[in-house]
């Protein structure tokens, strides 16, 4: 508490510290190191971070006929074009915002007239519904895939966007979350805005929405980066269909197309998958761990 | 028991200078009031004499000893904070115990469960026992040492608080707004019992406090700070009768003083509000001055006696014993008060234009510069009127 | 009057909702997991409990138990530590804590299985950077006598390093001694930034002033200011990390199926795998119902604990 520093301790702490980040650094330094090198330099860790960008020739592109001089380009250059070029990385990544983003906008239309009527509403039953949404809290989506997938094969409806989207409408943690905002939210100012002649329908979307931006921003984020970086269910439920997966599942399939010394293209494509969130990421950092710790605290 | 002496002490945060060169002498027993409004660095004063910060110049004496070095726990003071502090996961007797284990016990006999079997600690724990049961019986809290803080309300929380301080019997208490959580009345109660316990214990008391109710009402002393220094320094009836400062005169009193803009010429004659006031300046010099009346030192008259200010009555705050007038007076912003008896106002109305007098030798006088100026003898006032 | 209806819009599509896709295949589940059932074959059979019963009978089961709670044993402690400790580090810096806590939560933002991908590249046994790195410490003779223990006096072969110097380094994912446990790695690596932002929050709620109290007290170390402060306040962090840890690596899936299939020899056969390769790959829909319902028994009785300890706990007012 004294104001004086202790330099050694402060020291210490930092060499601590130091070398915890370097070892959480290193997958993401060579992810973009790998992108930028040519083979011969990753498979000998030569080169340092950007390699020495010598032109190679382009194998694949020989093989397709085209003109020698055409083939030549610097290891940078070639490990994003064939990214690009042999997966539809574009695809994914349309897919993964398409997927991402209905997700988000359908759990909010489903949980806020939800937790609407369960926080400011009375009416018969309202303590059983809410006790359905703390036991459903108990049940992790990941854990009941397999009888999720059996209903949707069921009913014809694996390898669509509507396998993506469905078992995600319903976030019962969305509603739990927004419930616990709304009751910090005064009657009054629902009274207020009845005796104005809204309609119930319209303080919902016209009062509670305006109030509950930071607990929704906090919900979109911790909503959005699960289901942007979620693997586990498209596996299950898109097989084969290259044009509905989304960027990890993507990643999954460009990794058993290639043959072993692709390295360059591969980290290209990781680091094209990864980046947006990360960037994104380091741009409103504090809103990032606010909301995922908001979130994450219930 | 011990004085504490601080001397030439400054704080500064980077750039930012909180406290401007602190000289106080505390006595042995004496009750010391810190009153300020928030921000003037009487916080920090009690902080800086705790060691739970340290100053930036100056030194810190307890007991004719320079402590700047010593931890805080050395110092052998006690502190009670304004959230009280307790550790909520301990019970009330455990809140107790601990201070005093950590004082007397070594490392070993501290480990738990481990710790039975170290040497002396049983003796050196039945002692603590008794320390314990010696101030609860003396705060009546007994009957609690077995629940755990958030089962208390905020009365008892407060005298577990005080309880943990007493139990170190330390040679000062230092006590941070500790009465500002509690609800009105069981402030005031408070407030006595505070100054019961001081009588008690005979130790001495550093009371920080934004409230100058209570800095008037408990302590011996009080020095009453702002912007990091501190304007007056003395008894309560002292700062009260005799403002040094015009920021100590509106300051220290409820409903505050009333500051009218007035002048001085060069015969010493002072006007305020243009009306010619009784007293007269010792040092004669013409410039713009503040005369200052508490509410009691004003008086409504009937009728306009040729000396009378002016104003319109806007609301009559009747207390029962009393009645606060608010007066409308042009030139001074805000409003003037007086204080009456029910009877005095009886005819004036709201709405309508009375007329008041200061009171002969209760004009408090300030130059341009807010110091107070000094008067003439009455003697002297009489020569020259 | 409308208003006494117009709940039933505002609940009715999350009640469905829930309903359908968490209560019903909870069910479909339990009923499936007494049947052969699968997919493309009409009809199905009543097998009583004998899917339940090669659960605890079969070794490829005991192996996935195994793999499951070696993985949960290895990765909750270890992350929960380290979020600890980092946030502890942290929050006592006096400069460039925000850019650590950037740095330790990124692997928390970025696409776990992207990320997985690079280290199995950066494991990789021959081109591997760890590898290289390790190897070129035995070159350095200080280096190699601190790791290898032959600077206390004995014998470098003994040790890890000096064994692995001698051979080679092992092939980690390919290694069935080692494939959970670099597993378990990548795991807690990703996590553990995480448990020190839930940390560091738990941290700035604990009052400075009953650190201030401490210190008057008389708790001059910080381990004692630690102890009698710090751990207590963290409780209901502590009890809410570990659970949403255990949870959490219970559930490990993106790693396992991109790098190692379960394998080698059953190794990191861990339940969410084993229930997407029986019930999704290989059709049997049966007993990857039954793994499904044991799951959901560990997530309960997780939960369970988690809600125990939180409601012992009395909240200072």
């Amino acid at each position: 508490m004294m104001a004086r520093t202790n330099w050694l301790g402060e020291f210490l702490k930092h060499s601590v510290l130091l070398a915890g980040a370097i070892v959480v650094l290193l997958p993401f330094y060579l992810m973009l190191s790998y992108s930028l090198k040519s083979p011969a330099e990753i498979e000998s860790n030569t080169g340092g971070f950007v390699g020495s960008q010598e032109i190679m020739t382009d194998r694949r592109c020989i093989k397709a006929g085209k003109p020698a001089e055409e083939c030549d380009m610097r290891p940078i250059v070639y490990n994003y074009t064939a990214a690009f070029s042999e997966a539809p990385l574009v695809r994914y990544m349309l897919n993964g915002v398409f997927v991402t983003v209905s997700i988000f906008v359908i759990q909010v239309l489903v949980a806020l007239p939800c937790a609407y009527a369960l926080s400011k509403l009375k009416f018969w039953g309202r303590d059983v519904v809410f006790g359905l949404v703390i036991f459903c809290l108990l049940i992790p989506v990941h854990a009941i895939a397999l009888p999720l997938y059996i209903m949707l094969a069921k009913v014809g409806l694996t390898n669509t966007y509507a396998a993506l989207i469905i078992p995600w409408t319903i976030s019962v943690f969305g509603i739990f979350l927004m419930r616990q905002f709304f009751m910090t939210v005064p009657d009054d100012l629902i009274d207020a805005a009845r005796m104005d002649g809204m309609s119930e329908f319209a303080i919902v979307w016209r009062v509670m929405l305006p109030t509950a931006i930071p607990a929704l921003l906090a919900f979109g984020i911790f909503s959005v980066v699960a289901h942007w970086n979620d693997y586990y269910w498209p596996r299950v439920v898109i097989t084969g269909n290259r044009d509905l997966m989304t960027p990890p599942l993507g990643l999954r399939m460009f990794k058993s197309d290639l043959d072993g010394n692709e390295y360059g293209p591969m980290m290209a494509a990781t680091t094209v998958i990864v980046l947006p969130l990360v960037i994104i990421f380091l741009l409103a950092q504090r809103r990032f761990i606010e909301g995922i710790t908001m979130t994450g605290m219930k | 028991m011990a004085g504490i002496v601080l001397r030439q002490v400054t704080k500064t945060y980077g750039t930012l200078r909180v406290l401007n060169g602190i000289d106080l002498d505390i006595a042995d027993g004496e009750y010391l009031t810190l009153v300020g409004p928030s921000g003037c660095g009487k916080s920090t004063t009690l902080r800086i004499i705790a060691g739970l910060e340290s100053q930036t110049t100056g030194d810190v004496e307890i007991d004719g000893r320079v402590v700047n070095e010593v931890r805080p726990s050395r110092r052998d003071l006690a502190m009670v904070f304004q959230s009280y502090a307790l550790y909520p996961h301990l019970t009330v007797r455990q809140n107790l115990v601990t201070p005093l284990q950590l004082r007397d016990m070594n490392f070993w006999q501290r480990i738990p469960l481990l710790g039975y079997l170290a040497p002396g600690r049983r003796a050196k724990m039945s002692k603590i026992e008794d320390d314990v049961r010696k101030a609860a019986e003396t705060l009546k809290i007994e009957p609690l040492l077995h629940r755990k803080p958030g089962q208390l309300s905020g009365g008892q929380r407060q005298r577990v608080a005080l309880g943990r301080a007493m139990v170190r019997n330390p040679a000062a208490f230092l006590m941070d707004e500790p009465l500002s959580n509690l609800d009105a009345a069981l402030r005031v109660h408070m407030r006595a019992e505070l100054s019961e316990l001081h009588r008690e214990l005979g130790a001495t008391f550093v009371y920080v406090t934004h409230d100058q109710a209570e800095a008037l009402t408990m302590s011996d002393r009080m020095a009453v700070m702002m912007d990091g220094d501190i304007l007056q320094l003395g008894p309560p009836d002292e700062v009260y009768e005799d403002p040094r400062d015009i920021r100590v005169a509106e300051f220290i009193g409820s409903p505050k003083m009333n500051i009218l803009p007035g002048r001085g010429d060069s015969a010493g004659r002072i006007t305020a509000l243009g009306v010619a006031v009784e007293e007269a300046l010792a040092v004669p010099s013409e410039g713009p001055l503040s005369v200052g009346f508490r509410p009691e030192h004003l008086h409504i008259q009937p009728a306009d006696n040729g000396a009378c200010f002016s104003g319109r009555l806007t609301y009559k705050e009747n207390l029962g014993s009393d009645v606060f007038l608010h007066l409308a007076v042009e030139g001074i912003e805000g409003k003037a008060v007086i204080r009456a008896k029910p009877h005095e106002a009886d005819f004036a109305d709201v709405g309508e234009d009375v007329w008041f007098t200061g009171e002969v030798g209760m004009a408090r006088v300030f130059g341009a510069d807010g110091k107070r100026v000094a008067l003439a003898e009455p003697q002297l006032m009489r020569k020259t009127s | 009057m409308g208003r006494s209806r117009v709940h039933l819009w505002f609940i009715g599509p999350a009640i469905i909702l829930m309903m359908g896709l968490l209560i019903l295949p909870v069910f479909v589940a339990a009923v499936l997991s007494f049947t052969d059932y699968n997919l493309g074959n009409p009809s199905f059979n009543w097998i009583g409990v004998e899917n339940y019963d090669r659960l605890v009978s079969r070794s490829t089961y005991k192996k996935m138990f195994t793999a499951s709670l070696t993985y949960v044993l290895l990765v909750v402690p270890i992350s929960v530590a380290l979020g600890l400790g980092a946030a502890l580090l942290i929050a006592s810096l006096r400069i460039g804590g925000e850019l650590y806590k950037a740095v330790f939560f990124l692997p928390v933002m970025a696409t776990l299985l992207a990320m997985a991908i690079v280290w199995e590249f950066a494991l990789h046994p021959i081109v591997g950077v760890v590898n290289d790195i390790l190897r070129s410490g035995c070159d350095v003779g200080w280096l190699h006598a601190l790791l290898s223990g032959s600077w206390l006096g004995g014998d470098p072969l003994q040790s890890w390093y000096g064994h692995a110097c001698a051979e080679d380094f092992p092939l980690w994912l390919g290694d069935k001694n080692y494939a959970l446990g670099t597993i378990a790695f990548i795991g807690i690596w990703q996590g553990f930034g995480f448990n020190m932002v839930l940390y560091l929050a738990g941290l700035t709620s604990v009052p400075r002033e009953l650190y201030q109290a401490a210190h008057m007290d008389g708790a001059d170390s910080a381990w004692e200011r630690f102890r009698l402060v710090t751990w207590p306040m963290l409780g209901p962090t502590n009890v809410f990390v570990v659970t949403i840890s255990s949870i959490r690596s219970f559930q490990v899936f993106d790693t396992v199926e991109a790098l190692t299939r379960g394998g080698p020899s059953k190794s990191t056969y861990v339940m969410v795998y084993a229930m997407f390769e029986k019930g999704v790959k290989q059709n049997l829909l049966g007993i990857g119902s039954a793994i499904t319902i044991v799951f959901l028994g560990f997530v309960l009785i997780l939960t369970l604990i988690q809600v125990y300890f939180v409601n012992r706990r009395v909240h200072y007012a």
